[in-house]
């Protein structure tokens, strides 16, 4: 069916619109981590820097040895840094957990018969429409109790629990659709069915661990609440609560924000760029 | 009774139960020891008097915590103010999510580019969002102000996070920002399974482009739009990063959720606080509880 030139101009008017809202703010902080605070504040507002430089990068990073082209203020030196690490490894850690766990929960529900599995099934998955903010109030002084607040494995602990009953309904939905055939011929093979999970079942499953893998980790890396109440010092504190920290300290230095900001969204855009095909792919089968 | 006893095949079954409950323990015992003992553990301070913080003597008052924030006015207006949030941010979402799916649902050169640009905002985290955005409401260097006075519609600089509607309006902007991907992505997927017959069908007798939408797409994205309505509607009514980011806990903006915030670590009063906290979780897990029983009935 062909469009008139009417149709086609305003579907393309629609599509440059949309990518513009879609990167506009992405590209203005870009843009700002390259300013300086002159450009910030020149009247009328300058919207490209005089001389783009990389000074609020450098003083984020190093901290003490900063210049006062970014404004003058200093972070004391390596919190940005460290608090990306500790995003890295929670996010890490917890998207390892939860893909093992609720693998296996989804694997044995769907393809293994046995008592009380759906009543168990059926409670995890459940538990999905709980909302974290009604047990984080009650976990804080659990945690407090287990002196595990403002540890890495606290965190990581709480993310398992709640993350654990989405992704084990994906992997039930994802498993469900999947040819048992392979896994058949193992075990007529002589495989046990433990091996038949790991060495073909598991492979078999390739997609869907990479878009719920991606899930994870976007879900993992943008949570701040959780955070925001378990952690308190460097040692666990992940980047979301560490830029707003900077947000109340620097509050106007937006070149030094703009540049934590795209730091702290260069690995989520990386994971949602190379996986996006796999996350759209389990979107569709989802609904 | 009929059949030969197979020793084979019973042995399987057995060893197939005893790794199926191996296998599920794991999820069982993390959600039970991590959702559901301190849901009930919190259920039990919402029904207790104040002193849970400090060790206080605790007492049982019932639904009194219940009741006592339900009159406070501080949570009265959070409450208003996330009706807001959840009316402007469904509406906003479903529209423009239909607008954005049929405009990608045709094959062009560069769908795959654009499909995957659509999806960042949603990746990123709603901290990073909330800073982004700031720089384009600030009231000094914003780039609204620098436009709306270029052109010359307002005459002075504006403190737009200070007002009532437009500090919200402004929340429930960045907030759709980073949600409108989700939905468009559902209703993309909904489009695509449409047959093309339907409307090429349609087409030969007459329909036009927008009765086709009309009377064809809409009843057909009926379980796609409340897909898009139960995920918009959970996501809108636990809203708090946005705000704490452009907004700290100011009063004008404030959300329920930030107020079970405010209520619970710094006022620290984890009784009311969590009662608050419960009666959310109770209107989210209605919401998201009907849901599942829909996934549910459609899996079995």
């Amino acid at each position: 069916m062909r469009q008139s030139v009417l149709a086609r101009t305003l579907r393309a008017l629609a599509i440059v619109a949309l990518v513009c809202w879609s990167l506009g703010p992405i590209v203005i902080g870009l843009i700002t981590s390259l300013s300086s605070q002159s450009d910030i504040q020149a009247v009328p507002a300058r919207w490209l820097p005089k001389d783009a430089n990389l000074d609020a990068y450098r003083s984020l990073l190093s901290g003490t040895g900063a210049n006062s082209r970014a404004g003058g203020t200093v972070t004391e030196s390596g919190t940005f840094a460290r608090a990306m690490i500790n995003s890295a490894t929670i996010t890490f850690m917890s998207t390892i957990a939860v893909l093992a766990v609720s693998i296996m929960c989804a694997y044995a529900f769907t393809r293994l018969r046995f008592r009380m599995s759906s009543v168990v099934f059926w409670g995890v998955v459940s538990t999905m429409i709980v909302p974290v903010f009604a047990v984080v109030v009650t976990l804080f002084r659990l945690m407090a109790d287990a002196h595990l607040i403002d540890t890495k494995i606290g965190l990581v602990a709480v993310f398992i629990a709640t993350l654990t009953p989405l992704a084990t309904w994906l992997f039930h939905n994802h498993i469900r659709d999947m040819p048992g055939e392979p896994e058949e011929a193992a075990l007529i093979d002589g495989c046990t069915r433990w091996q038949a999970f790991t060495r073909v079942v598991v492979p078999q499953m390739r997609s869907g661990i990479a878009a719920v893998s991606a899930i994870l980790m976007l879900a993992v890396w943008g949570e701040f609440l959780i955070p925001l109440l378990l952690s308190s010092t460097r040692n666990a504190k992940p980047v979301t609560v560490v830029i707003t920290e900077f947000i109340g300290k620097y509050s106007t230095n937006y070149p030094l924000l703009a540049a934590a900001g795209m730091l702290a969204l260069l690995p989520p855009a990386i994971v949602a760029l190379a996986l996006n095909r796999h996350i759209r792919g389990m979107l569709s089968g989802a609904t | 009774m009929g059949q030969i006893a197979d020793p084979t095949i019973d042995q399987t079954r057995k060893e197939d139960s005893r790794l199926g409950r191996r296998m599920i323990a794991p999820a069982a015992i993390v959600t039970a020891a991590l959702v559901i003992y301190p849901l009930a553990l919190g259920f039990k301070t919402s029904l207790q008097s104040g002193g849970a913080t400090f060790g206080n003597e605790v007492r049982w008052v019932g639904l009194r915590n219940y009741a006592d924030v339900l009159k406070t006015s501080k949570a009265f207006d959070a409450a208003v103010h996330s009706l807001e949030y959840v009316a402007m941010a469904v509406v906003l979402e479903i529209i423009l999510g239909l607008g954005v799916a049929v405009v990608l649902h045709r094959v062009f050169r560069g769908r795959g580019v654009v499909l995957a640009i659509l999806i960042l905002p949603w990746a990123l985290p709603s901290v990073v969002s909330g800073l982004l955005w700031r720089r384009v409401f600030d009231p000094d260097s914003g780039l609204l102000n620098a436009v709306l006075l270029r052109i010359h519609l307002i005459k002075e600089p504006h403190v737009w996070l200070a007002g009532e509607a437009s500090a919200r309006g402004f929340v429930t902007l960045v907030h759709v920002w980073g949600v409108l991907p989700l939905v468009s992505l559902i209703f993309v997927a909904a489009l695509q399974s449409i047959p093309d017959e339907v409307y090429s069908a349609s087409a030969v007798d007459g329909a036009t482009p927008i009765r086709q939408f009309r009377y064809i797409t809409l009843p057909l994205l009926r379980p796609a739009i409340a897909v898009a309505l139960t995920v918009g509607t959970v996501l809108s009514i636990g809203i708090f990063d946005e705000i704490y980011v452009l907004n700290g806990t100011a009063l004008n903006t404030r959300s329920v959720l930030m107020q079970v915030y405010n209520t619970t670590f710094v006022d620290a009063d984890f009784a009311h606080g969590t009662a608050l906290a419960f009666m959310l979780a109770g209107v989210t897990a209605c919401i998201g509880g009907i849901s599942v029983l829909f996934l549910r009935r459609s899996a079995t």
